[in-house]
């Protein structure tokens, strides 16, 4: 039944997608990508086999977490390392299976001095497990598939270290060259396998012929042991492509595994999916020129790797290493048992969990029994739980969180330096509803034995996040910056979700595609067409484009749990650092909202009694993710189900549709700011304004043009005046005398007869407001915020008018944009949490890095610092609603009472001032965060310039204006 | 002590749990106080019932079987707001502070102030004011014993007896009896602004020359109105705790009195004489002596020819009372209270205008006041205390974490709006000022508000 399924889905997927190829194929900027898609369609034709890639990874429970990085990435990142590797590895699953066998090889190399040939088996094991894989699963999954699978290259290593003994030795150089292939592609290719050349030609694209150097004597038959000489090398082939391949030269390893002519093809035959394998070629006479080069890039290659750590992470390699450096820094956590049974005579038997098992950790698990005293007596002392506790090792402070579960206790250690105990409450509230989220209950996800592993990989990813998250996005971006782990705790710590406001009619459509996909109105594919029962409902999905949520169909609670789950797995950034060819996550999850029962909607109606799935499928830039329940209205689940193949293409066929609309959706990140920033670096008077011009005109090419126009037209320069001040200056009589009004009416005119009347409604009210601003800070009434010197209708609704301007107005207008009022545009940055959707918005990425500047990076790491103190305040102020972690009691008593708003005003100086003679000049700005309870809960969090007496509330009623989902 | 610490408490702690009855109550806080090597009791103070030994017991011992593991536990948060500092001073004297939680949950505005006066902070500041309460009452001791009979215990029962001398000081800083005294909690000398300093002055140089000494002041309602220049020179900290010791000594009653002191820093082991004369209900000149005058001649002689000519300025200076300012110094009517210290001489004037002008009550004032200080010295303002406190104060503050040090650029001003009034900090060079101001002022203005204060304070009083 089930394959009979999947015949059809396949069928009738390809002819639609290829359908919609047809269509758009011209709209395709990017080569590669309809050609990878295209090589990937071609694959299932070649391989006669219709299961997709990610089935052989799904594992006993049903769960699946398949990522492949797609090949555009690949090969960027290749080009970028010019292609000499020292490690690399694609296309690896992650599975239970393979961390096991990595601590396994851990531990020998602990053990073992030869350190060197230990990747290498580990990478041979992982080719050689996947190749009989297949084999495998149809024979049922034993538990000796490990061994059985990690001993065949272990004979084939073990002369490994001689030989390349043997070949250094002689005068020849070893070069090591990256390349990447694609075995998929072979299908799609025409040219036909079955030549002599083998994979060795197809896939690699080197010709060997045995009988030239053997000579014309003897053919074919003995040609063991015989070294493969680079004879020839086929056009547009991988190994033409990376150029540093030439003839002459012999391969002597691939992924440090020795081949010679008799297992190269077995080798090759080994690598299942594109991939990037590194090859040790020989070269005969090292020429001048060549050598050089080679030396140079080799030293290029340990700057960056092109897989980041963070994939490696996911993919579950290397856990070990990123564990090693962390090891001086304290950190543990534990998971113990309050019933203490002075009995039994076991040491260390209350430890349920414990993670890293290293010297870490050993110190503070040696003190556990502080932690249970503490925990069982403080809590009949001061009548509350104990939640934190400081400890002193040596010179780190260390502070523990705890959460206390029926009899257990969790315990996480962490250092002071990264997280402040301001906000470690958050921290462990977040991770123990992740937990939930992901096992039901902290009993459920500790106390079994099999989730062991998968908990060490979670845990492992937590702290190398808090402690050296600039160690995981190596090698992805080159920042130089010291890393935010403010803005991290801050940010990943709000209960919402980054939010990137999208022109209507992009919205429009994604919205519409996506209730299109949650109608569950598969056609042919649905179970209703086969007369069935449908296996799931589909509650609602949540669409993200390069980390940003860009449409969200499931209640707040829902997609708060989705994206704790994104936000530990950091899907979100790797979908915006990184293409992502394919992810596929499949699990149980127990959405914290629906688990809690008692709902407390209207009477009558319970929460049907279901289980819950939740699918998260990435392609590029965009992942979607989706609840589905089984139970209820669905059939219900029985045991574990993995994911089904109908419901994962029914979200690509989503997920394609949608790509038409990338390149709107670019053009909008692409935009200048919407609410302007300014850089922090303006205002001290260190830069001058043509510096500035010129660093704004670089970075963006938007604003190159409109900097091109103001040179031309101010041609005098004004002394300190700034960019935005100058363009003003031309533009506002302009915007407002005729395409301002005119732009305006237009809008009107397009709009919709309902929403005219509201729309200009709306601008009189504010208008007649204009000058009420002195806010008593009593809360955000509607009339409080001024528009002094506003001139357009509203900021965030540009993409309505945009149809009607031309381009250059469209700019000018963004250009005017301002937050703040007063001559000068002075807001630097901002943070906008709109509580009851559980989003929140702030200047994209590229807005940011379009700043630039070097004061300004600091001053956005310090406004994350400020924020989470002012959020902290904000916490510790209200009762216990509205929080994440909203089953423990908020700690009561904050003397102070609520609070509404709090600002902090700082000040910076550049950073090496030389000049002796005058004072450094320093410039002063607010960071100001408030919150609103009424209308909609909201906290806002902005900083800016001192200049100008500002009243936030206004900015935060401009902001938002741009939050209409 | 074994591997596992808990497994000998384990059946006890168990039985206890049971009960489910908290020992402590609301917002009271409790000393405790023990041997380190040991862990015998030594005293302990506050709150109406006492903990039970066993809980006294356990809180010693997990300090000190971390202690064993390299691990030092400063201190212990709960839910409700309850908070455990400990720490070890000299080795010798481990001081325990525990406060329970507020446990009711959020105040109900600003009614009620009576009742809610018993109620103490929560939260992270809670840590800050236990922390100096520690170190306050660590400080007294040596005040009162000195360093040498604390640092060495040689017989517990003897230390005991000893320690009773104490308790009326510890006393007076666990319940922060006397209202608008923040010097406990600043390390600043709480100041009094008399109308003419100049006379006072002059008689107070003289009084302390003629008893032989280069240490005295005039106290004024338990703050200090003048003092000589070595007063000042003193430690903060020893500032401070001098004027705490008077004021337990004037409330006694008598009209005179000879007290050995050790001061903590200055001289930890060689015991002065503090002499105090009440001049008039609340004002008591004293100096810090050493052999002679005896406290019989320096009444007799030096008292009344020093300080009768000048008992109208002393009335004066009465007169100025609680709001600590001469008359000719006008506040702004919309600021309802605030704190002046000045960080290089380490003095702080604080006031709080009277209930009968603003919507708030007096100690409600106090108590905000109080609780923005340790807000914005906890998280923005750094303290530059660690010049003057000794070695090991200042490895133990390194422990404490600095989120100031956190920030990449130097906070200078901040405020906080909050349902009962607003609240505005601001620190330059020489001076902090914390400030309550009323709710009607609008956000935009208290800058300009503050920044006038400021500038009216410190132009009218040179302070």
């Amino acid at each position: 039944m089930q394959m009979a399924f999947a015949n059809v889905r396949h069928c009738t997927e390809k002819t639609l997608s290829s359908g919609r190829r047809d269509e758009d194929g011209v709209g395709h900027e990017d080569g590669s990508d309809s050609e990878s898609t295209s090589a990937s369609f071609g694959s299932s034709d070649y391989s006669d086999d219709l299961e997709p890639e990610w089935l052989d990874d799904i594992q006993k429970n049903g769960e699946l977490f398949y990522l492949e990085l797609s090949e555009g990435e690949e090969e960027a990142a290749l080009a970028q390392a010019t292609a000499n590797q020292v490690a690399s590895t694609n296309h690896v699953r992650f599975s239970e299976k393979e961390a096991e066998i990595i601590t396994e090889q851990h531990k020998k190399q602990r053990c073992g001095s030869r350190t060197k040939g230990e990747p290498a088996l580990k990478r041979l094991a992982r080719i050689l497990r996947r190749k009989r894989r297949p084999s495998l699963r149809r024979g049922g999954k034993d538990g000796g598939k490990d061994s059985s699978a990690l001993s065949p290259p272990a004979s084939i290593l073990k002369n490994q270290p001689g030989q390349r003994q043997g070949v250094t030795v002689q005068q020849q150089q070893l070069k090591e060259v990256c390349v990447y292939l694609n075995p998929k592609r072979l299908g799609g290719s025409s040219s036909p396998v079955c030549d002599s050349g083998g994979l060795l030609e197809a896939l690699l694209g080197v010709v060997h012929r045995p009988a030239w150097s053997r000579g014309q004597g003897e053919p074919g038959d003995i040609r063991q042991e015989e070294r493969l000489t680079v004879h020839g090398l086929i056009p547009n082939s991988p190994a033409i492509k990376c150029g540093q391949i030439l003839i002459g030269d012999v391969l002597v390893a691939v992924d440090d595994v020795d081949v010679t002519s008799e297992n190269i093809e077995r080798v090759l035959s080994c690598i299942p999916g594109p991939t990037q394998v590194r090859l040790t070629l020989e070269t005969v006479a090292p020429v001048d020129r060549g050598s050089t080069g080679d030396t140079s890039s080799l030293h290029k290659t340990k700057a960056s790797p092109p897989v980041s750590q963070l994939v490696r992470l996911l993919w579950g390699e290397d856990t070990a290493e990123l564990q090693m450096s962390i090891s001086h820094i304290p950190h543990v956590v534990m998971y113990l048992s309050l019933k203490l049974d002075s009995a039994s005579p076991q040491d260390e038997e209350e430890i349920l969990y414990q993670y890293p098992v290293s010297e870490a950790s050993s110190q503070l698990k040696g003190v556990r029994g502080i932690f249970l005293t503490l925990c069982d007596m403080l809590e009949n002392v001061t009548g509350g739980q104990i939640i934190s506790s400081s400890l002193l090792l040596g010179k780190h402070l260390v502070h523990v969180g705890y959460w206390k579960e029926s009899n257990n206790l969790l315990v996480i250690g962490l250092p002071a330096e990264r997280v402040p105990l301001l906000y470690l409450q958050t921290v462990v509230g977040d991770v123990v509803r992740t937990l939930k989220v992901m096992y039901g209950s902290l009993d459920r996800a500790f106390c079994k034995v099999d989730h062991t592993p998968r908990l060490d990989h979670f845990f492992c990813l937590f702290f190398q996040q808090l402690i050296q998250p600039s160690r995981l996005r190596e090698g992805a971006s080159t920042t130089t910056t010291p890393p935010d782990v403010s803005g991290t705790l801050f940010l990943d710590g709000l209960p919402a979700v980054r939010w990137l406001t999208l022109p209507p009619e992009i919205k429009t459509e994604v919205d519409t595609v996506l209730s299109d996909f949650e109608s569950s109105d598969f056609g042919e594919m649905s179970e209703d067409f086969f007369g069935l029962r449908r296996l799931y409902v589909i509650l609602g999905s949540c669409l993200f484009y390069k980390s940003y949520l860009i449409a969200n169909h499931l209640p707040k609670e829902d997609l708060l749990d989705v994206c704790l789950y994104c936000q530990h797995y950091c899907l979100l950034p790797l979908a915006s650092e990184q293409r992502v060819g394919q992810l596929v996550i499949w699990r149980e999850v127990f959405p914290q909202q629906r688990a809690s029962k008692d709902g407390g909607a209207a009477p009558g109606y319970g929460q049907p009694q279901g289980r819950h799935f939740l699918l998260i499928v990435g392609l590029r830039h965009f992942m979607q993710c989706v609840l589905l329940e089984a139970g209820g209205c669905a059939s219900p689940a029985l045991a574990s189900p993995g994911p089904d193949c109908v419901y994962v293409d029914q979200v690509k066929a989503t997920l394609l549709q949608l790509e038409v609309l990338e390149a709107g959706i670019e053009e909008r990140l692409n935009a200048p700011p919407a609410p302007c920033l300014s850089c922090a670096d303006w205002f001290l008077p260190a830069a001058t304004a043509r510096d500035r011009l010129d660093s704004l005109a670089s970075s963006s090419p938007v604003l190159s043009k409109l900097a091109g126009a103001v040179r031309g037209s101010s041609s005098g320069s004004r002394g300190r005046s700034l960019f935005g001040e100058k363009s003003r200056r031309s533009s506002p009589q302009r915007s407002l005398s005729d395409s301002g009004s005119e732009g305006q009416m237009d809008a009107g005119s397009g709009l919709s007869p309902h929403s005219t009347p509201d729309s200009a409604r709306k601008l009189g009210g504010r208008r007649d407001s204009l000058g009420s601003g002195g806010s008593d800070g009593s809360g955000g009434s509607g009339g409080l915020f001024k528009m002094s010197r506003m001139k357009h209708p509203n900021p965030f609704y540009l993409g309505t008018l945009k149809k009607t301007l031309t381009e250059r107005e469209t700019e000018e207008m963004y250009n005017t944009m301002k937050l703040t009022s007063g001559a000068e545009n002075t807001l630097f940055h901002y943070v906008l949490m709109e509580t009851v959707q559980g989003i929140f918005i702030a200047p994209t990425h590229r807005e940011v890095a379009q700043l630039s500047g070097s004061i300004h990076p600091q001053l956005i790491r310090n406004f994350h610092h400020c924020c989470l103190s002012i959020r902290a305040a904000f916490q510790q102020s209200l009762p216990a609603r509205g929080r994440r972690a909203a089953d423990r009691p908020q700690s009561a008593g904050w003397g102070l009472g609520p609070v509404k708003e709090h600002g902090v005003l700082f000040q910076c100086k550049p950073e090496n001032w030389t000049d002796q003679r005058k004072p450094a000049p320093t410039m002063t700005y607010w960071v100001i965060g408030r919150m609103l309870l009424e209308p909609v809960p909201q906290e806002f969090y902005v900083c800016f310039h001192d200049s100008v007496a500002e009243v936030p509330v206004e900015m935060a009623f401009r902001l938002s204006f741009g939050l209409a989902l | 002590m074994g591997q596992r610490y808990c497994g000998n408490d384990a059946k006890p702690m168990m039985m206890m749990r049971r009960r489910r009855r908290r020992m402590l109550q609301d917002g009271s806080t409790q000393l405790l106080c023990l041997t380190a090597s040991s862990g015998v009791p030594l005293f302990t103070r506050g709150a109406s019932k006492q903990l039970p030994f066993s809980v006294i017991g356990s809180l010693n011992g997990v300090h000190m079987f971390g202690g064993g593991q390299g691990v030092v536990l400063s201190c212990c948060q709960t839910e409700g707001g309850g908070k455990v500092v400990w720490r070890v001073f000299q080795d010798s004297v481990m001081l325990i502070a525990v406060s329970g939680g507020g446990g009711g949950g959020g105040r109900s505005g600003a009614g009620g102030k009576e009742e809610e006066e018993a109620e103490e902070e929560e939260g992270e500041e809670e840590e800050v004011r236990l922390q100096r309460l520690l170190e306050n009452v660590w400080s007294c001791m040596v005040l009162v014993l000195g360093q040498d009979e604390l640092a060495n215990v040689r017989n517990v029962e003897r230390l005991k007896r000893d320690l009773r001398s104490c308790f009326s000081l510890i006393d007076q800083l666990l319940e922060e009896r006397h209202e608008g005294i923040l010097g406990n909690l600043t390390h600043c000398a709480d100041s009094l602004l008399p109308p003419n300093p100049a006379i006072l002055q002059e008689a107070v140089d003289a009084f302390a020359q003629a008893a032989d000494s280069e240490f005295g002041c005039l106290i004024v309602h338990g703050r200090i109105a003048t003092a000589t220049e070595k007063w000042w020179r003193l430690a903060p900290q020893e500032v401070v705790l001098l004027s705490a010791l008077i004021r337990s000594l004037s409330a006694s009653g008598s009209s005179s009195c000879d007290y050995p002191v050790f001061l903590p820093q200055g001289s930890p082991t060689v015991a002065h004489r503090l002499l105090r004369f009440q001049l008039l209900p609340g004002a008591d000149a004293c100096v810090l002596c050493g052999p002679t005058p005896s406290l019989h001649r320096a009444e007799t002689g030096l008292v009344v020819r020093f300080w009768s000519p000048l008992l109208e300025t002393l009335r004066d200076c009465l007169a100025v009372g609680e709001r600590c300012l001469p008359g000719s110094v006008s506040l702004r009517p919309d600021v309802l209270a605030f704190l002046l210290i000045n960080r290089e001489t380490r003095r702080s004037v604080c006031s709080v205008r009277p209930s009968t002008c603003q919507p708030l009550s007096k100690a409600r004032c106090w108590e905000l006041l109080k609780l923005f200080y340790i807000f914005c010295i906890s998280r923005y303002f750094t303290q530059e205390e660690t010049l003057c406190v000794s070695p090991e104060e200042r490895t133990h503050r390194g422990i404490a974490e600095d989120f100031a040090a956190g920030f990449s650029h130097q906070p200078q001003q901040c405020y906080l709006v909050t349902e009962e009034c607003k609240s505005y900090g601001l620190q330059t060079s020489q001076h902090q000022l914390y400030l309550l101001i009323l709710p009607s002022v609008p956000t935009f203005a208290l800058r300009t508000v503050a920044t006038q204060t400021l500038s009216d304070l410190t132009a009218a009083t040179r302070f």
